[in-house]
């Protein structure tokens, strides 16, 4: 069974220059079997100013053990680099225990901002890539002033198994967190990340709208009431779709992430919004995500479908490809003989690389036949 | 009931009887015999009854005719696909609970009928007497892709979980269909259909090895193993001048086009393995590896064996020197380098190995494939050409457009520019032109209408 553990543990270094360092941890639990042995950490540093920590600390804290965390850290501020490993380590202990998922809602959104150079590399990064050159990347900044730190941050992941895709920053209240590899063995991990092909989002505009009216003003739409009752509207960036209808409700699809799919959503009630009704933008949410990717060796379908039969359907006359159901998380995955498997019916980005992560060994299993 | 205490109207007497001996109850009087008063017609009353027929107890009663109508043909296709009594028996149970399920008690009697045709299915699936969907679909003289949504459906709601079918097993009965023995053609074409189906079933069991059966439609590649198998058992210029269509045509089967296909990717994995054949002198093309189809069959575990292990002594001896090659051009920035080079190296050996390979660890361990992170698109279509096997929609991948980049560190809450929104509003002459122009083209329709 594979679970997950997220905790943020925050530590507050106060040098001569006054910058602050926050360390995310992150662990993520293997195989029930190999966890006791395996723990290996990966460090984010990132910098604030002064202003947005105090802030960061006004803020309620959701969790008990951040909390507690924090408030010894407040004691804790000359510390220096160095020791923040083995505070870190030393603090292993009771930030483990508490709970599944933390609630990072709390952390300001400015935070965001300082993820963003950094995330582009780290998706398109091969499981080879060091995470030193991912740690230069994120933080333009950092590399000026605590080298120190950054050595002592590329010290740490001693295995040098691969690191990859960090994902959205935690503090962004809308990303989820995207599961980073923990310097453990290949064997654990499958080194693959599913890409994300398409994001499924509906949003409420608020207010009945007049599809005539808009599909006359605006250039982007086109609407056939004999076809289809809604209007459909396109935007050129991000690049996506979305169907208007008369309630004031809209869907917008083909954005390749969340975020794109936040923002093509607000530009549609923008545009609508231009055109004169009281658009607002409300109940945004992701209904269904769709992630590919390629294990890179031929599948015996027939043989996953005879030890997985209450799971799978694999019927070569309808459909090349086997429908796999997992129940836990409740994903479909398609699954082709070339070894490309496409993911589908995620709300979160989690539980599509859950999902990938339980099929990667069953689907190595079938490899050689 | 006589003595009611009513008086006859007539003669005044109480002596009223009922009579209701004929259709219509009548209170009469025995004196004179004037009837005195009359009761309903009909039983029912005027304007039907009040309750519907499906709320009456006569559907109990008497079961539905088309679902008896359904078990009938369900019968029918039993006894025409000839199979035993568990198999017809089990289909009746599954289309009587399927019927008078939800989700089809209400769909036309077309679906009704191809219901029919999926129970059968099912429960020869589940009985191990294998036929696959198109000859469902034949049978019922219905479209394949509606056997196949009303099959799933009901399989979903009968909640059956029914095993797959064996290529292999349905070659002989397939092979049943052609009509290629001695009774219907000439003697150099004829062969006898067991030696047709054995052959066809070797030949199948091959291509099931060697990735070609896995996520395809049976029947074509049950088609071209008939075709090969037949012009192998007696390999004379006639038979191997004979085209797919023209064999078609004399055993009296519809062709299919990817039959044709499946042929040539059979050939491939045959001159392959025809390679490794010791007393072969000449050059094996998929032009002259019909001859050798006999010997390849009997000896065809051998000939894999060998095949992969020289195909792995080629990779190995390729890897060395494609390192000095690719340490050497490392420092060229363009990811088609590496890749020009590995393949031009691929293409000397090529007379020995075939670059597929069957199930080697060796395209995830290959030092050049993981150096560059650029070649990520380019490394997946090199695995499967550095195996000896591989499924053929890897070793030929379709060539897809590549998607625009896009945005790529969006967080959501972005700004909007409004230039940007107002590009995507007419402006208001644009907007009138419009509309004149949507006026104008309506009524001029209206017109020719």
């Amino acid at each position: 069974m594979l679970f997950r553990k997220q905790c943020v543990c925050v530590c507050v270094c106060v040098c001569v220059c006054v910058c602050v360092c926050v360390c995310v941890e992150f662990r993520i639990g293997c195989r029930c079997a190999a966890l006791p042995g395996n723990r290996s950490w990966i460090r984010w540093l990132f910098l604030m100013d002064e202003s947005a920590l105090e802030r960061y600390f006004d803020d309620s804290i959701a969790n008990d053990s951040c909390l507690s965390l924090e408030e010894e850290l407040g004691v804790q501020s000359p510390a220096p680099v160095p020791e923040d490993s083995s505070f870190l380590s030393g603090k292993a202990g009771p930030s483990r225990e508490p709970g599944e998922e933390l609630d990072l809602s709390f952390l300001p959104d400015e935070l965001s901002t300082q993820e963003e150079p950094g995330r582009h590399d780290d998706t398109e990064t091969q499981p080879a890539a060091l995470d030193t050159s991912q740690d230069s990347g994120i933080h333009p900044d950092y590399n000026s002033r605590d080298s120190t730190a950054a050595a002592a941050a590329a010290a740490d992941p001693q295995q040098g198994a691969p690191m990859l895709g960090i994902g959205a920053s935690p503090f962004c209240p809308m990303t989820p967190m995207t599961p980073m590899t923990p310097m453990t063995p290949v064997t654990e991990r499958s080194g693959i990340i599913p890409q994300l092909q398409n994001i499924v989002s509906t949003v409420n505009l608020g207010c009945p709208l007049d599809l005539k009216f808009i599909a006359l003003q605006a250039r982007n739409a086109e609407y056939n009431p004999k076809r289809f009752a809604a209007v459909i509207m396109r935007i050129r960036e991000p690049r996506t779709t979305a169907l208007i209808f008369s309630s004031g409700k809209m869907v917008c699809t083909g954005a390749k992430s969340e975020e794109q799919s936040r923002l093509a959503a607000r530009k549609y009630a923008r545009v609508v919004q231009k055109l004169g009704f009281p658009a607002r933008f409300l109940d945004f949410k992701i209904q269904n995500m769709v992630a590919s990717c390629d294990v890179c060796f031929p599948i015996r379908l027939e043989g996953l479908v005879l030890t997985h039969q209450q799971f799978s359907s694999y019927e070569p006359e309808l459909f090349p490809g086997l429908i796999y159901r997992m129940v836990k998380p409740r994903i479909v995955l398609l699954i082709f003989v070339s070894g490309k498997v496409v993911l589908t019916g995620a709300k979160e980005r989690a539980e599509i690389y859950e999902a990938f992560e339980n099929i990667y060994p069953i689907l190595r299993g079938f490899r050689k036949q | 009931m006589s003595g009611a205490g009513v008086s006859c109207p007539g003669c005044g007497s109480s002596n009223i009887v009922d009579d209701d001996l004929y259709s219509q109850a009548q209170m009469v009087c025995v004196d004179c015999g004037s009837v005195v008063s009359e009761g309903v017609l009909a039983h029912d009353p005027n304007g039907g009854s009040d309750v519907s027929y499906s709320w009456t107890t006569a559907v109990t009663r008497k079961p539905c005719v088309n679902l008896v109508k359904g078990l009938q043909r369900v019968k029918a296709i039993c006894r025409i696909l000839r199979v035993n009594k568990e198999i017809e028996d089990l289909s009746q149970t599954y289309y009587k609970q399927a019927y008078q399920h939800q989700t089809f008690i209400k769909v036309s009697l077309q679906k009704k009928e191809v219901l029919a045709g999926c129970c059968v299915l099912v429960s020869c699936r589940l009985l191990n007497w294998p036929i696959t969907m198109a000859t469902m679909s034949c049978l019922l003289d219905a479209d394949p892709m509606v056997v196949g949504v009303v099959y799933q459906e009901m399989v979903k709601v009968l909640r059956i979980e029914a095993p797959i079918v064996n290529v292999t097993d349905v070659v002989e009965a397939h092979s049943q269909e052609y009509k290629i023995s001695l009774l219907h053609v000439p003697e150099q074409l004829a062969e006898n259909s067991k030696d047709l189906a054995k052959r066809a079933v070797a030949l199948v069991e091959l291509a099931a090895d060697t990735w070609i059966v896995t996520g395809r439609k049976p029947i074509p590649i049950m088609m071209a193993a008939i075709y090969l198998a037949w012009q192998s058992l007696k390999p004379s210029k006639q038979r191997l001048k004979f085209t797919l269509d023209r064999f078609c045509q004399i055993a009296k089967v519809n062709k299919h086009r990817t039959a044709l296909k499946r042929i040539t990717e059979m050939k491939e994995v045959l001159c392959k393995l025809g390679r490794e054949i010791p007393w072969v002198r000449e050059e094996v093309t998929p032009d002259n590896v019909v001859r050798q189809v006999d010997d390849i069959l009997k000896n065809r575990y051998a000939l894999l064996r060998r095949a992969l292990r020289t195909h792995e002594d080629a990779l190995q001896a390729e890897d060395s020197v494609t390192e000095e090659v690719a340490s050497s051009q490392a420092s060229e920035p363009v990811e088609h380098t590496p890749n020009a080079s590995a393949v031009e190296l691929y293409g000397l050996n090529s007379e020995r190995t075939q670059q597929p390979g069957d199930g080697n660890e060796s395209p995830c361990t290959a030092p050049e494939l993981q150096n560059d992170s650029q070649e990520s698109q380019e490394s997946a279509p090199n695995w499967g050409k550095r195996m000896l096997f591989a499924p053929p929609c890897v070793t030929h991948p379709k060539r897809r457009r590549a998607g625009l980049p896009g945005l790529q560190d969006v967080n959501g809450d972005e700004e909007i520019s409004d230039s940007e929104i107002d590009s995507y509003i007419r402006t208001p002459r644009e907007a009138r032109e419009f509309a004149l122009t949507q006026k104008i083209l309506s009524l001029s329709e209206s017109e020719k209408s």
